[in-house]
Order: C-alpha cells, then sequence, then structure tokens
C-alpha cells in the first residue's frame, strides 16, 4: 500500500516487534498476570507480526474450515471476484474509511488494550481509531449500524470474548476484496499464552454471504521495549499531502 | 433513511454543527435520562435541553483503590465561551462564528499573545483559509483544542493510565501517569503530541510535547507552531466538575506562555454511551464553507 512508505514512524515499530523473539516459547498452562479486579490482564501493545491483509482466503490464519478457504455462497463468490478486479480502487482502506473487524486487529498497525472492571478500550495507530468493549451490557444496540461493529465483551475463564454486531456493509476484510453483509456477527477471543504473546481468535457468520461461519487465528506480540507508545497513522492527512504534491 | 446512512450523517452534521450551535445552548451540561429507544435519532449527550429536572448538590470526589481521584465516566467541556469557535476573546466575526469571552485566563486581555509572524498567519487564515479548518478535513484537533470539542469525551483509569476517548473524531489520548520522560525524539511529530503525567495531590499534571504544527486552535485560524509545549492540569473539585487549566508556550508563535481555564461537567444521563464518529467516511462538510454553499471563505489553496 502506498501510504504505508509514508509512515516512517509506524515502520520503526514494526522493526523492533519483527526482532522480538521472546515470545516465541509458549508455554501451555501458562497463567496470566491479573488486574486490580482479578480478570486476566490483556493490558499491552499489541501487533501481528505477519498481516495476512493481502489475501486471507486460502491463508493459514484460516483455521477453520481445514481448506483454509472462506465458504461463500455461489453469488457472494462472484461479487468478491468483482471487488478483486477493482480491489486498489475500491478497498475501504484505500479511502482511510475504518477497517472494521476484524480487519483492524490484523493490519501491521499495533494497538493497546486497556482494562477496567466495566469497559475494555482498545486504541489503535490506525487512524486513531479506537473500539470500547462493554463488559456491562449484554444486548446489542437496536436499531443501528456501525463500520466498527457493536462490541460487549464477558470472560470465558482467562479468555475475553467479544461479541460484535451491529455491523454495517461497507468494509472488507482484506485488500483483495473479501467481504460480508450487514448481518456480519463477528465472535473474537483474546487468550494471553506468554508474557509477550495473545492469541487472537474470531469466527465471522454472516448467512447472507457464507455457508456457514468460519474462524481465523494469530498470535499477535507484545511490543516490550520500555515506555512504548502507539504513534499516529493518519491516514488522510497522508493522502491529502500526497494529492498536494502530486498536484504540483 | 437506511441504518447504514445514520453514522455517515451524524459524522457530517457533527462537524457542521460547530458552526452554528452557540455555546451555552446545552452541550456541556448534564442531562437527565432520555426517553428510551432514542439511540441513533437526535444526538444525545449535550443537545436539546427539555426537561431538565434539577440537580443534587454535588457529592464528594470519586477515589480509585489507591486513593487517586476517579474520574472514571462521561465528561463535556463546558464554560469555555465559545473556545471552539475561537479560544481568544472574540467578537462576532462571522455568521458561523459568534461573539464570545473565549477560555484565555491569562494575559487578562483573553488575547493569544502572538508574534508578528503569528499574528499575520492567523489573519490570514481568518480572511482566506477557513476551509482549511483541519476538522474539516478529518484531521485530528490537537492541545488543547481537542478539550475543548464538542460531544464530549470518556475518562477511563486502567492501572497506570488516563485514558481520554472522544466522540469527535473519535480521538483519543493514552496518558501514563507514571511521570515517565518523554522518549520520542524530537522530530517526531504527532497531532496529539506525547503527553506524559503524574498526580500531585487530586491534580492530574500532564506534560506534552511532539506536536505538530498542522492543528488549530479553534475554527477562526488561530495557529501554533511545532515547538507548542503544553503543561495541563486537571483537577476534579466533586464528583461531577473538573477543573481544567493548560499553559501553553511556543516561542516561534507567541511572545509569552498563554493559559486557558474551563470545566468539564460530567454527563450523568444513565446508559449514556459514545457513538461512532464516521467522519472521512461521509465528509460533505467542506463545502459548507466555500461561496457557492453560502460560506465566506475562498476555495483552500491547499487543494
Amino acid at each position: 500500500m502506498k501510504m504505508k512508505g509514508l509512515i516512517i514512524a509506524a515502520g520503526i515499530v514494526t522493526a523492533v516487534l519483527g526482532t522480538s523473539t521472546a515470545a516465541v516459547a509458549q508455554a501451555k498452562g501458562y497463567t496470566a498476570p491479573r488486574t486490580p479486579d482479578g480478570k486476566a490482564d490483556l493490558q499491552g501493545i499489541w501487533e501481528i507480526p505477519k498481516s495476512p491483509d493481502k489475501d486471507l482466503d486460502g491463508s493459514k490464519f484460516i483455521v477453520d474450515p481445514p481448506n483454509h478457504k472462506i465458504p461463500y455462497k455461489p453469488e457472494a463468490l462472484a461479487q468478491k471476484k468483482e471487488n478483486a478486479r477493482n480491489s486498489a480502487a475500491n478497498d475501504p482502506l484505500n479511502k482511510c474509511y475504518m477497517p472494521g473487524v476484524p480487519r483492524i486487529n490484523l493490519l501491521n498497525y499495533p494497538f493497546q488494550i486497556f482494562q477496567t472492571p466495566d469497559y475494555v478500550a482498545i486504541a489503535y495507530e490506525y487512524i486513531h481509531n479506537y473500539r470500547t468493549v462493554y463488559m456491562k451490557r449484554d444486548k446489542h444496540l437496536p436499531d443501528i449500524d456501525f463500520w466498527q461493529g457493536d462490541s460487549i465483551g464477558h470472560w470465558d475463564g482467562d479468555t475475553l470474548v467479544v461479541d460484535v454486531g451491529d455491523f454495517n456493509d461497507q468494509t472488507w476484510f482484506d485488500k483483495a476484496g473479501d467481504y460480508h453483509s450487514d448481518q456480519l456477527h463477528v465472535v473474537e477471543r483474546y487468550t494471553r499464552t506468554g508474557p509477550d504473546t495473545l492469541e487472537y481468535e474470531a469466527t465471522i457468520e454472516d448467512p447472507k454471504v457464507f455457508t456457514a461461519p468460519w474462524k481465523i487465528r494469530a498470535e499477535l506480540k507484545r511490543d516490550t521495549r520500555p515506555n512504548a507508545r502507539l504513534l499516529e497513522y493518519e491516514c488522510q492527512y497522508l493522502a491529502d499531502e500526497a494529492a498536494k504534491k502530486k498536484g504540483k | 433513511m437506511t441504518k447504514s446512512l445514520l453514522s455517515l450523517i451524524a459524522g457530517t452534521l457533527a462537524i457542521g454543527t460547530v458552526l452554528w450551535l452557540a455555546p451555552g445552548s446545552g452541550f456541556g451540561q448534564e442531562e437527565p435520562a432520555g426517553p428510551p429507544g432514542g439511540r441513533g435519532g437526535a444526538r444525545r449527550g449535550g443537545f436539546g435541553g427539555r426537561g431538565r429536572a434539577p440537580l443534587p448538590p454535588p457529592g464528594p470526589v470519586k477515589r480509585m483503590a489507591d486513593g487517586k481521584p476517579d474520574m472514571q465516566g462521561y465528561w463535556n467541556a463546558a464554560n469555555n465561551g465559545g473556545a471552539v469557535f475561537e479560544v481568544q476573546k472574540h467578537p462576532r466575526r462571522l455568521q458561523s462564528l459568534p461573539a464570545g469571552e473565549g477560555a484565555i485566563v491569562d494575559p487578562p486581555d483573553g488575547l493569544i499573545p502572538y508574534t508578528p509572524e503569528y499574528a499575520a498567519k492567523a489573519k490570514d487564515n481568518f480572511e482566506n483559509h477557513l476551509a482549511d479548518e483541519p476538522e474539516l478535513h478529518c484531521y485530528e484537533s490537537g492541545l488543547p483544542n481537542q478539550m475543548y470539542r464538542q460531544f464530549g469525551f470518556q475518562i477511563l483509569q486502567p492501572p497506570g493510565y488516563v485514558v481520554m476517548n472522544w466522540e469527535f473524531m473519535h480521538a483519543y489520548r493514552i496518558i501514563p501517569t507514571d511521570n515517565r520522560p518523554h522518549v520520542l525524539p524530537a522530530s517526531t511529530k504527532l497531532f496529539m503530541g506525547d503527553s506524559v503525567g503524574h498526580w500531585e495531590g487530586d491534580t492530574l499534571v500532564v506534560d506534552t510535547t511532539n506536536l505538530n504544527d498542522r492543528t488549530w486552535l479553534d475554527s477562526a485560524g488561530n495557529i501554533h507552531s511545532d515547538q507548542m509545549h503544553v503543561v495541563e492540569r486537571i483537577t476534579p473539585v466533586n464528583d461531577r466538575t473538573i477543573k481544567y487549566e493548560a499553559t501553553i508556550e511556543d516561542p516561534k508563535a507567541y511572545t509569552k506562555p498563554w493559559k486557558v481555564a474551563f470545566d468539564f461537567t460530567r454527563n450523568a444521563q444513565p446508559n449514556y454511551e459514545i457513538m461512532e464518529f464516521a467522519c472521512i467516511e461521509g465528509n460533505q462538510d467542506v463545502r459548507h464553507y466555500t461561496p457557492d454553499e453560502g460560506g465566506t471563505a475562498k476555495e483552500s489553496k491547499k487543494k
């Protein structure tokens, strides 16, 4: 993606994370540290080491079905192929739109998780997005939809389970035109598997587009540098600056 | 209207609303519970004002387990003299920019102590470049502008941090409270800067550097350079009022430091939540400034 080259700061973060080897070992039975209210502490800055954003379909990140293929309905597969034909022009990310879920968690930009008893907040370096996960609400909001969906959470042991609904039909899963309808429903599972590793799973269902639910899994790495912080990837600003340069 | 249009329209309205909403017309006020099922319709948490019940007296500052003030909840900027229109004391300069006292408490004249160069730049912005207001292009507002932006924000206090999440532009601030040093090189410039904080009694002191020069201070074209340094003092005084002060220095743009002060008031509406602010996803706002849309600004020279 052309804009990526413009962001030096984000690149530094990526480079540093890429050299981290501390998180390779991952013992079963790891017990996460605790937050003050006794929950598993998932806080920290996390990022996927290698993004599947080029093409999720067929990649090893899809763990169900076993053939790694997104189970499109026949007419939906035709739409995906149509999307792919014009993907550079039509990819919502190339217009600096919000990526949706799970795509925003699978980009090569870090995000930071914060936990309080009532909320989990996830702040993203990518276009200063944040998600609020409501831990004390158990129903999605009626009669509204969102680019990033509506996130309600609960704990399954030490796993944070986030149920995301109320999506619009405007986002894609990747650059390759993999898509969904406004019937998308995503269930995310965040499990700390080591001091510097976070397992991320998302089960994706959409009866208008897929014949069955499908599941992705990725291991995210923690930014272990002291005083690490998120930087800013300001997509629209960079696009405007690039357009100005081109125009002159 | 389809559901999917709502967030687009909300974002577009949100910016446009800045142009005509008079200060004191409701935002920044606490509100009683609205009718159920109002979500997704008219904006909540600051607009309207019908049926407002008298408030009971405020209670004491809430406390975290470690004794620090607990500021968690939803807040709105208040009593800032229309700072979002213009941060300094200002006459009505346009229909879209009503007169106001501004938020500057020092110097006493309420005016930004510009250097001649930056006074000229600000004047040029106002006269020729209002369509370049960064928010019209969906950029974050920077400091202290973000702190008096409309629609309110949520404070969270996870261990070691104060986090502020705004509805406007889905901007956020992550403020570590362990008094850590600034570690970014001076050449790294950010819209929201690098903020580090510590507690002095009940006051959260936040020091912010690494700010870029691409944000404005308000909708009237007031500006700063990339040498801006902001020190904020954030002090809850009861369970529904936070006193806010920011000292702003910038040797390139100002002849001396200046200070703003105003309040955040708690939005106590039950079950209130921040909605999604889609800006670039539906931005139609820049055109509202141009002459053929009834605005007064010339077309942006930056385009």
